[in-house]
């Protein structure tokens, strides 16, 4: 086993790891040296100010703010989404009648699992022009037409949900769960549908209600692909670059009403491109990095626990 | 098990990063970026030719000539048309016009990669911004331009047949860098047809626009729209009355961030006849949350009278405007104690014209911006775009032109000497950009007018320390 | 497996409400009263959320479909319009925007960088997997640290990198990219797979003299099929979407350069320029053709995808 295997594995490894560090790694690491300079963006003459960008950052109120909206999005974003995703993915597989052979799903189940999944392959461009049309701020829009139809607003005084502060956010968060849910569906699914039949019954059968099966028996199965969802979700979280700039109000990227859906990517573009303060973004992208570095470190820390074999 | 739980703990770390793969991250209104090493090995193939009076900065004829043109409300054909003519004219060159909505994608990878186009439209909501390019150097020097022969009277130099403003305009950083093409109007716009039917005037007062809103809401319509997803437009109708309140002397203090011109009484004057159109319920519905284009659509279908913005809404909207809408441009009313006449209005050259510092043909590129202040030219772009150009009388009696653009023309003619401008948008876009913020939060009635005074002021202060 | 779960049992602490059926039946007979009542209950339950969130789904794009045959009067007035003539206008004068062009690019891009992706992440995850010598566990983790990151932070310096290498608004540059940026994912999806399958195998074609190549490729690559597929899906999806790339290193050069759009960078332009000349109809027309294709290969390969997705979450 041992003749040969050097030059098998430089062989396989040496097109793969140049690409990737050309690619990949070398320009990350130079972003954190662009992020010691005072870099317009638009030309190479600029000087090193040292760690005078992130001194700056520290003072940066919108960027506090734009991390701080990061961080609710890490928190909802993946909470929402699993929850509601387990739901469903419980009544579609258990939530049917009971036969003699045991619980089923609901009729149908596969047709929900592919309406449910199709959002997740739409283009974010689609979902923008999608979600503007959706969300528009008068009697034109198909939230703000439906809730004037029900009679439950006043054409007049119609809802801004993307130019309120109050729900701006979560405006946009809605919208990343709408694409989202499909997918963990039939991700959580498969799990449930690998725990063997047996343990149900024999839950069932010592008397438990499908509402305890599924807290009881089902949930603690799932939880590794629940902690899996999670990390996952998590990263997108860090972002939602464009659906901010796409949809919310402001001049260049959005981010308004008066930062109240800034996050930290556009706020970081927006000072990269528009207000040529690029090596002062690229300290922000370093501090993006850290953070989803932490973030990462800790869920992988946690996931690594509690775990039940089956 | 032991496989089993690493296998478990891979899937999962792989699906976390295999996010990555799946991103939706997507830089939406614009674009990205890039760089590019500048330390470049193309020079500019300096023209051979001599300069003549005739070929006043040296065009070498079989030098291809790169041009890019931001596709916005004016279209990319007179910009087509012109590049035949430079063929034409310069017999063995090659002018490729090319244009987008989207300069800052486009582009700024050519900047930094030192390949940028000879001259370039930098407008729309995706343009580089001026103060930025002038900062890293990238902007020729355009003042040979100035002083270049007239083509239609030799004896002329550009500078003497230019709108007033253009120049000063044109100046990034004490130098002539960019000519600022179209010469624009801004100020209120309703519907002849409409104001007609009700039997409705053109308000010179504040008083009598307030007054007048009252009557239009009594008529089932909405008073005012504006395009509240892009607080540039309220911005202007803000500042405008600030101006007009106070005096060239104001708009010059903000211009040069003093904190101080915050505290004169014609801006409080100014943001609270704005406010009043919130307060007594006059805005369009839903207006605050509405794009350029959703609002002035609704403004075209007589659902709101009054409508702030630039002498380009006549294109932009061509396709949705009714044909016997009629098309009206006013100036902003006069408030109490106005400095300036009601037919003041803010005028001032607009859509940049560069010539980047690493283009391969600059004076190709000047050449071209020359033969764009021809009486020809000027004439057909108003007709071709509605819009009026910086070149003095550009605009013959034989153009034809549609209401709203004639109605700029009358407008200009009337305000004469009074026209303003601020230059702060052009030196600091953030204090721009924030400042708009401000006004967006004062039309949705979250920030009162003195919290906008002292939230305006704040950002002067932090404008003038940068 | 036939263990005799009984109705009651199950349903008896969910409700008292007698009868039991499948969603389609109405029936009531007494014969059946009794029998499995919180089956009943928790089967209308579960119909009617299911039920919700699928309206939810659907509506919105019907809506934008109907959308496409409106005019701007009317889908600036009410939600509730209804199109006042049908006509597939605003379809051809969104398609003569290029969308073809923007398909066929990505088609292109994307026929040569998914299985290059698959190939080298197999190689490479493959090696990690198996094989023991120094550095593994770095080579492994540089791969975990690189694919933590969003994308943007990257893009200056690499689109220099791209630029020097001659390869801006190329097909070969935007795919080794695309290759270079799925490489983490998918070495670590495959990482896992190879470590599971059973080293037998793999002995005894090393035995029988296979070289540590032919084992590779006639062995362990058909072994992780399901794998493969999993990932391969992912990486589908990931290009197909994959916007910001695209829009950095896509860009014409010069005006004769040759447009290489990609499909989500050519409908953000297109949803740019319909902002423009503020023409919905044709910009909702975009979104729809846009969709379609994805639908039909997504409807044709839904089941692949779902037990891709099964294979590789479950053991």
């Amino acid at each position: 086993m041992q003749h040969r295997k050097y030059p098998f594995i430089v062989g396989f490894l040496i097109v793969p790891l140049v690409l990737y560090i050309t690619f990949v790694i070398w320009p990350y690491l130079q972003t954190f040296g662009y992020s010691l300079t005072n870099w317009t963006g638009e030309s190479q003459n600029f000087k090193f100010i040292g760690l005078d960008n992130y001194t700056a950052l520290f003072h940066d109120s919108v960027f506090r703010t734009a991390l701080w909206h990061n961080i609710l999005l890490l928190i909802f974003l993946p909470v929402i989404t699993i929850l509601l995703a387990l739901f469903f993915a419980f009544m579609v597989n258990v939530g049917g009648r009971s036969t003699a052979g045991g619980v089923q799903g609901v009729r149908g189940a596969g047709i929900y699992k592919v309406v449910y999944f199709f959002p997740q392959v739409l283009s974010v461009a689609i979902l923008i022009v999608l979600f503007g049309a959706v969300y528009r701020s008068d009697s034109a829009g198909l939230l703000n037409g439906i809730l004037v139809k029900l009679h439950l607003e006043d054409a007049n005084n119609p809802i801004e949900w993307l130019n309120d502060p109050n729900l701006v956010l979560w405006c946009l968060l809605a919208i990343q769960v709408w694409a989202g849910v499909g997918f963990y569906l039939v991700l959580f699914s498969a799990a449930m549908q690998s725990i063997p039949k047996d343990i149900y019954e024999a839950a069932l059968l010592d008397g438990a209600g499908r509402g305890q099966t599924f807290f009881k028996v089902t949930l603690p199965l799932l939880w590794d692909s629940v902690q899996t969802s999670w990390v996952y979700i998590s990263i997108f979280a860090m972002d939602f670059f464009a659906l901010v700039s796409g949809l919310t109000p402001g001049t260049g990227y959005g981010g308004g009403p008066d930062h109240h859906s800034e996050v930290m990517a556009t706020y970081l573009m927006r000072n990269f491109l528009s207000f040529g303060k690029s090596g002062y973004a690229c300290a922000q992208g370093v501090i993006i990095m850290l953070v989803t570095l932490i973030v990462s470190a800790v869920t992988l820390r946690v996931s690594r626990r509690d775990r039940i074999e089956f | 098990m032991g496989s089993e739980m690493n296998r478990r703990d891979l899937v999962k770390r792989s699906a976390a990063l295999g996010l990555v793969a799946i991103p939706s991250a997507g830089l939406l209104s614009a674009c990205a970026s890039s760089g590019g090493d500048d330390s470049s090995s193309d020079k500019p193939t300096k023209s051979a030719s001599a300069a003549s009076k005739d070929n006043p900065f040296g065009v070498n004829d079989s030098a291809p000539l790169d041009i890019m043109v931001f596709d916005g409300g004016y279209g990319h054909d007179y910009a087509t048309a012109l590049g035949k003519l430079y063929e034409t004219k310069h017999s063995g060159s090659k002018a490729s016009v090319a244009w987008t909505q989207d300069i800052t994608g486009k582009l700024q990878p050519r900047f930094n990669g030192g390949t940028p186009p000879d001259v370039i439209d930098d407008s729309g909501a995706q343009q580089i911004k001026l103060d930025v390019l002038q900062k890293s150097d990238q902007l020729s020097d355009l003042t040979a331009l100035l002083d270049a022969p007239y083509i239609d009277d030799p004896t002329k130099k550009i500078r003497d047949v230019l709108q007033p403003g253009t120049i000063e305009v044109g100046n990034i950083g004490g130098k002539f860098v960019t000519l600022q093409y179209i010469y624009t109007v801004w100020g209120l716009w309703y519907s002849g047809k409409l104001f007609k039917e009700h039997g409705w005037t053109e308000p010179k007062t504040w008083k009598d626009f307030i007054s007048l809103s009252g009557e239009i809401k009594k008529a089932g319509i909405a008073p005012f729209a504006h395009q509240g997803k892009y607080p540039y437009y309220i911005n202007v109708a803000i500042m405008d009355l600030i101006a007009k309140n106070g005096g060239l002397d104001l708009a010059k203090r903000i211009d040069t961030f003093d904190p101080t011109a915050w505290d004169d009484p014609a801006v409080k004057n100014g943001i609270e006849a704005i406010y009043e159109i919130v307060d007594k319920g006059y805005l369009l519905p839903g207006t605050n949350g509405l794009t350029h284009i959703e609002s002035q659509t609704k403004w075209n279908q007589y659902k709101a009278a009054f409508i702030p913005c630039g002498s380009w809404l006549e294109n932009e909207q061509m396709k949705a405007t009714p044909a016997d809408f009629d098309m009206k441009f006013m100036p902003m009313p006069s408030l109490d104690g106005d400095k300036l006449p009601f037919d003041a209005i803010r005028a001032g050259a607009g859509e940049p014209f560069i010539v980047p510092k690493k283009a391969k043909n600059p004076a190709g590129g000047m050449e071209f911006l020359r033969m764009m202040l021809t009486k020809e030219a000027s004439g057909k772009f108003a007709s071709a775009a509605n819009s009026l150009t910086v070149l003095k009388d550009g605009v013959g009696s034989d153009v034809q032109l549609r209401p709203g653009t004639a109605s700029t023309v009358t407008a200009l003619s009337a305000a004469g000497s009074n026209t303003f401008n601020y230059n702060y948008p052009n030196t600091n876009s953030e204090f721009d950009v924030a400042l708009q913020n401000l006004s967006a939060e004062l039309m949705a009635k979250r920030l009162t007018p003195a919290q906008w005074i002292t939230k305006a002021k704040a950002l002067a202060v932090k404008a003038k320390k940068a | 497996m036939t263990s005799p779960i009984t109705e009651a049992q199950s349903g008896g602490l969910l409700g008292q409400v007698p009868a039991q059926g499948g969603p389609g039946s109405k029936r009531r007979s007494p014969e059946e009263a009794g029998d499995g009542a919180g089956g009943r209950v928790l089967n209308v339950f579960s119909h009617g959320f299911l039920a919700i969130w699928a309206i939810m789904i659907v509506v919105p794009l019907l809506w934008i479909i109907l959308g496409a045959f409106k005019n701007n009067a009317e889908i600036g007035s009410s939600a509730w319009s209804w199109p006042s003539h049908w006509s597939f206008g605003a379809f051809s004068r969104a398609w003569d925007k290029g969308i073809g062009d923007f398909f066929l690019n990505t088609v292109i891009v994307m026929v040569f960088s998914v299985p290059l992706t698959m190939l080298f992440g197999s190689m490479v995850a493959y090696v990690l997997a198996r094989y023991e010598f120094p550095g593994n566990r770095f080579i492994y983790y540089l791969f975990v640290g690189g694919a933590m990151f969003p994308y943007f932070l990257a893009l200056v310096p690499l689109f220099f990198m791209v630029k020097n290498l001659g390869m801006l608004n190329t097909y070969q540059g935007l795919i080794l990219v695309y290759v270079a940026y799925s490489l983490p994912f998918t070495t670590f999806f495959m990482h896992s797979f190879f470590k599971t399958l059973p080293t037998a195998i793999h002995e005894a074609a090393v035995l029988d003299g296979a070289s540590h190549t032919r084992t590779f490729f006639q062995v362990m690559m058909p072994m992780a099929k399901p794998g493969l597929l999993s990932v391969g899906i992912f990486n589908v999806l990931g290009q197909w979407n994959q916007y910001i790339l695209p829009v950095t290193l896509m860009q014409q050069q010069s005006s004769t350069d040759k447009d290489h759009s990609m499909l989500a960078q050519g409908l953000v332009n297109l949803a740019l320029s319909q902002g423009y000349s503020g023409d919905y109809p044709a910009l909702f027309a975009g979104m729809v053709i846009a969709m379609l294709p994805v639908l039909v290969v997504y409807l044709s390969f839904q089941r692949q995808v779902q037990a891709g997705l099964t294979a590789g979450t479950l053991k």
